[in-house]
């Protein structure tokens, strides 16, 4: 197959970036055109992503690697792209001549993520993250509410960086010490210099840069003010698509140092229950649904590296699965979140109030998701933690997943009080039942309906996990 | 200790000071410009290594076209110089200690890795053979990088900008 096939998705989303761009250009704003060319574009680029799914090569001088773990990611992230430019049709947290810079600015970060699930250079994935993160401080600046979108903004920024500037030294310390410029390098030296303390440092700050993306502990700060500030489909990105590419990376070093002992798994570890713990303990405080998404979040990750850490091809698939089901679960959750603040404002737990009775669709599909994060039977959520703690104890790591059952225990107390919010609580003035469009009813059957489904016969997904991990371990 | 340990020596002292001096100014005119001190240290270091192709480019894009940037920009927005600290010293703290873990680290990596005191092969080179390599090798990561530099120019534009009555909500 030659390059320009191998190629394909990428290209595509960065010529549907050049339309955006071009878009900008045009002096009369008219959202109602951008959506549709933005959604249109989108679904391209999920049956792109799809055509390019067997796929298999080599790409710039050995730097980018075309093979099945990177095209199933290409394809989440089509997806995501696709899923949260569904809910740009009333995009009235953004003022109306900002829309094509924000289609623009989704689509380049989409490309940068792209990038990132198939580079091998440490080089170009060190730019590819960097270009995603750029995207996304401006992505968070273009809310109409201007001063808490500049905060928001400048605090991801700020921690960005310093997140940028340790994961430089841990490139450096790395390239010191092995000399290896790709991960395939890595992970041929790794073996054999894994007890050196430089290359474990080197290892430790290097991924640093990716638990940012991830908002694991210690680097999760920004993530309850950006998911506040920024506009509601540019938190759902954040949310969704943005974690699937650093997962990409994260899974493919961690695949490359396998070997290198036992250190690196530990300090996985040790993130990994702080990330947890965390994460669920602030989101039971939290009063805004937002800041509750952006905690519940952090916390999601630490489970997201129980895959990872697990370091087996199980403990990879359980991952990949996992990162599907986040996808889907954690988008059901903005899509109801974007409809009750019709808007564009953030909206409080209470305001959910009343919502079965306003709309028992949405009610359901929130309810769906919650439990699905919470990780209730018979949902994805379900399925992909039960692969994930499997695949740690098979590795021996049952205490990390008795400490994980306990926070999943915890987490459970602050859904359910949204589910309470949504279906007991009494609103102090009844509101009007709410009008949907019908592609937002139709949206929502189906990712209910993929929830529970595929939370009961996993078993295509699962095999897709399978072999994604196995074309990454060749 | 020969000539050139002195000479490295003291230019990195030079470079440490320079940089410190940069970081704590609050008049951004005088922080520019030790940083541009720092950065002519810089390249006489790797002059020193025997690169003096890289000790140009850092002569020439970070201290000659960067900073005069930055000097441009500083002048055009006048930009007023703060008086009082920016944030109160016990805000210094984390970051006084982060620096410190760092440090302990460095020093633990330098004591007992048994590479860290080895010599590093000398890796020179021309200029073309090395502009040649930059683009056949990593040419993905060059042309990616001009799409963050287009993804800055917008954060740049947004951010920059003033608010306007009816961008406020």
């Amino acid at each position: 197959m030659n390059g320009w096939a191998l190629f394909g998705p990428e290209l595509f989303v960065f010529g549907a970036a050049l339309v955006f761009l071009a878009l900008c250009l045009v002096k009369s704003p008219s959202p109602r055109r951008d959506f549709m060319v933005a959604l249109s574009l989108a679904a391209l680029v999920v049956v792109a992503g799809l055509a390019a799914l067997k796929a298999q090569g080599t790409l710039f001088a050995e730097a980018y690697r075309v093979d099945l773990f990177s095209q199933v990611f290409k394809v989440l992230l089509a997806l995501g792209l696709f899923l949260v430019i569904c809910l740009c049709s009333r995009l009235n947290g953004v003022e109306a001549r900002h829309h094509p810079e924000f289609y623009l600015l989704l689509f380049i970060c989409t490309l940068a993520m792209m990038l990132l699930s198939s580079a091998v250079h440490l080089l170009s994935i060190y730019i590819a993250l960097e270009l995603s993160s750029y995207s996304l401080y401006v992505l968070v600046s273009l809310r109409r509410a201007r001063q808490m979108a500049m905060e928001a903004s400048l605090k991801f920024f700020l921690v960005g960086i310093t997140a940028s500037a340790v994961m430089l030294l841990g490139l450096a310390l790395l390239y010191g010490a092995t000399g290896a410029v790709t991960v395939h390098e890595l992970a041929r030296i790794l073996p054999g210099a894994a007890d050196r303390p430089l290359v474990q440092v080197g290892l430790m700050l290097t991924l640093c840069g990716f638990f940012f993306k991830l908002a694991v502990f210690p680097f999760h700060v920004w993530a309850p003010d950006v998911y506040q500030g920024a506009a509601h489909p540019a938190t759902a990105f954040i949310a969704t698509a943005s974690k699937i590419g650093a997962v990409a990376v994260l899974v493919r070093l961690a695949a490359a140092s396998e070997e290198s002992g036992t250190y690196l798994a530990h300090a996985l570890v040790a993130l990994s229950i702080l990330s947890m713990t965390v994460g669920n303990l602030a989101a039971i405080a939290q009063k805004d649904l937002k800041r509750m998404f952006a905690y519940s979040s952090i916390a999601q990750a630490g489970y997201v590296l129980i895959g990872i850490l697990s370091m087996s091809p199980d403990g990879y698939a359980a991952a990949i699965f996992y990162c599907l089901a986040l996808l889907v679960m954690k988008f059901t959750g903005f899509l109801v979140l974007v409809a009750v603040a019709f808007d564009g404002a953030n909206i409080e737990i209470a305001e959910l109030a009343g919502l079965h009775r306003r709309s028992p669709l949405l009610a359901m599909a929130l309810m769906t998701s919650l439990f699905s994060l919470a990780g209730i039977p018979p949902t994805i959520g379900f399925t992909g933690k039960f692969l994930i703690f499997n695949a740690a104890i098979a590795q021996g790591h049952l205490p990390l997943v008795l400490i994980a059952m306990v926070n999943v225990v915890i987490s459970l107390y602050y859904y359910l009080m949204v589910v309470k919010a949504a279906y007991l609580l009494e609103p102090a003035l009844d509101p009007p039942p709410m009008q949907l469009p019908a592609a937002v009813n139709v949206l929502a059957v189906a990712l209910v309906a993929f929830m529970v489904v595929f939370g009961v016969y996993p078993q295509a997904f699962i095999e897709m996990a399978r072999f994604a991990a196995a074309a990454l371990l060749k | 200790m020969n000539l050139f340990n002195i000479l490295f020596y003291s230019i990195a002292l030079l470079i440490v000071v320079s940089t410190g001096l940069a970081v704590t100014r609050r008049n951004l005119v005088h922080a520019v410009i030790y940083l541009i001190m720092s950065f002519f240290g810089s390249a006489f270091v790797f002059y020193l290594f025997g690169a003096p192709f890289l000790a140009a480019l850092m002569v020439i894009v970070y201290a000659g076209a960067i900073m005069i940037l930055f000097l441009f920009i500083i002048m055009m927005l006048r930009v007023e110089t703060p008086e009082e600290q920016l944030f109160p010293a016990r805000q210094m703290w984390p970051a006084v200690a982060v620096a410190a873990g760092y440090l302990v680290v460095g020093a633990l990596l330098a004591a007992h890795d048994p590479a860290a005191g080895a010599v590093l092969g000398p890796a020179q080179t021309e200029p073309a053979v090395f502009g040649a390599y930059v683009f056949r090798n990593t040419w993905l990561a060059v042309e990616v990088t001009s799409l963050l530099l287009l993804v800055a120019l917008i954060g740049a534009l947004f951010i920059g900008k003033r608010p306007t009555h009816e961008s406020e909500e």
